[in-house]
């Protein structure tokens, strides 16, 4: 039993097995009766380690724009997101499917892991798009979120305004990382 | 019999096998964090700029804390339309109904041309006072207090258009009827619920009433908000007018308040002791002693309107 603790993990990561976000975009939308209200960022930034199939996607939750005024960005940082306590939102976990990325092609994937928004843990599956071709992975992914699952609270005045499911997309470049 | 020693024989087997499969899927699990622990610090590594390098918002809710000038401008491309009213005295009696029988009321447009450039104009019934100013911002605090302060410019100008009873053979300049004000504001947001501001002010009158009046007047003010939930802040303002620096007869400003926003609307109820709003009247003409029941109510409202939307990350 003991030996194989040993055994198992400690690897460090060799060439080619980790690959990085050099491009990687974030769109959200909420779709409410009476208004519809679109952001985006583009400071997405992650890894993917494709022979253990884990990964961790980051962004600044201050970066997003867009909005349909400034007062409503400041509303989203200050009164929804709390940006100031909870800087980043991340997703981390581990790819379902076994399957080997450094080989080119084009793959449907489920992806497991823990998204955290709003310093709020949970666990979910997320469904992906992947196409691998000549050493860049391209991800493309769209899922809703749920402000309550996150302790988002929708104040009455805004009910008809901002909707409780929030639509996700995520679109990403990834490269084998440089050493750095 | 033998099924027996067969039994035996597996037996330490799966004592070996069985602990070792379970501890083998465990370890599965923790290489799967140990791994996603080792690409989070290879990301904080290499991650250019870092997080945290963003400015600090909403320092204050609105860009008036009560009379006077806030850190906050308005954003790109939006317009604030803001009424201000201040009630009679409250010391009136029940006969003007505690103040509320009279009232001096301001109008003003506000518009943000850039993030750090903001201009506006109103127009004051006492004294019949129109203004203009606009307000830079010059440094911007950051959330990682990289800069641990903000700071700003406001320069303004107003014109009393009131008429003014005439004695033959004077001439009357236009001149004589401007005032100017120059204040920096510097400010902190603590946390998410205090936020504190100093601002040194240098007025200056073109003509004084009295002989020996200083036609400078400084003042340091200070103002603070305290959140008390996400929607609702308490704020109070008082600006020192520096002896030696002020006009004769005049009182320091003191103001306290409560901020309440609903989505695009901020409403600011307060009493202060300044009867009028602009910069020139509140900072070196108040009259009003606070303890002496000379306190007015009064309300702000502003309203928001994007007039140049931001666009989205293509």
């Amino acid at each position: 039993m003991c030996f194989m603790c040993f055994l198992l993990p400690i690897h460090l990561f060799g060439k080619g097995e980790v690959y990085e976000v050099v491009q990687g975009t974030i769109r959200f939308h909420s779709d409410a009766p009476q208004e519809l209200i679109r952001a985006s960022s583009d400071k997405l930034i992650g890894v993917l380690d494709v022979v253990n199939r884990t990964f961790l996607f980051k962004i600044d939750v201050a970066s997003f724009v867009g909005f349909n005024s400034p007062l409503q960005k400041e509303h989203f940082n200050e009164n929804y997101m709390e940006s100031d306590l909870f800087p980043v939102a991340v997703y981390s976990g581990k790819i379902i499917e076994d399957m080997d990325l450094s080989k080119d092609g084009d793959f449907n994937i489920r992806t497991k892991g823990k998204l955290t928004i709003h310093g709020i843990d949970h666990q979910c599956i997320i469904r992906c798009h992947v196409i691998c071709k000549k050493g860049v992975v391209t991800v493309q992914s769209d899922f809703i979120v749920l402000l309550a699952d996150y302790n988002i609270k929708i104040p009455r005045i805004v009910y008809d305004k901002l909707s409780p499911q929030i639509n996700v997309s995520v679109n990403a470049v990834l490269s084998v990382k440089s050493p750095s | 019999m033998k099924i027996r020693i067969l039994i035996l024989l597996l037996f330490p087997l799966v004592i070996l096998c069985g602990p070792g499969y379970s501890a083998f899927a465990q370890n599965t699990e923790d290489t799967t964090k140990d791994n996603i622990d080792e690409l989070a610090k290879l990301l904080d590594s290499t991650s250019k700029g870092g997080v945290h390098s963003y400015y600090t918002t909403a320092t204050f809710k609105s860009t008036r804390i009560i009379n006077g000038h806030s850190i906050e401008n308005v954003g790109k491309g939006v317009l604030d339309f803001r009424i201000a009213h201040r009630f009679g005295e409250l010391n009136e009696g029940v006969k003007n109904l505690y103040g509320l029988d009279n009232a001096t009321t301001k109008f003003s447009f506000d518009y943000g041309i850039t993030d750090w450039l903001m201009v506006g104009v109103g127009r004051s019934s006492f004294e019949k006072e129109y203004d203009g100013f606009f307000k830079i911002k010059i440094l911007r605090q950051t959330i990682n207090d990289a800069c641990p302060i903000s700071l700003s410019y406001l320069g303004g100008m107003s014109v009393k258009t009131m008429d003014v009873a005439k004695i033959p053979g004077y001439t009357y300049y236009l001149s004589n009827r401007l005032f100017y004000i120059d204040e920096l504001i510097l400010a902190r947001k603590f946390n998410q619920y205090f936020s504190l501001q100093l601002m040194p002010c240098y007025l200056h009158y073109n003509i004084v009433s009295e002989l020996g009046e200083p036609n400078d007047v400084f003042a340091i003010g200070a103002g603070g908000r305290m959140k008390l939930s996400k929607r609702i802040a308490v704020t109070a303002e008082y600006y020192y007018t520096v002896p030696g620096h002020k006009l004769n007869g005049y009182n320091n400003s003191l103001s306290v308040g409560v901020d309440i926003e609903t989505g695009g609307h901020v409403f600011q109820l307060f009493v202060t002791n300044s009867a009028a709003v602009t910069e020139r009247t509140f900072i070196g003409e108040t009259t009003g002693d606070p303890f002496n029941g000379a306190l007015h109510l009064g309300f702000n409202i502003s309203r928001v309107f994007t007039v140049v939307r931001t666009p989205q990350v293509k």
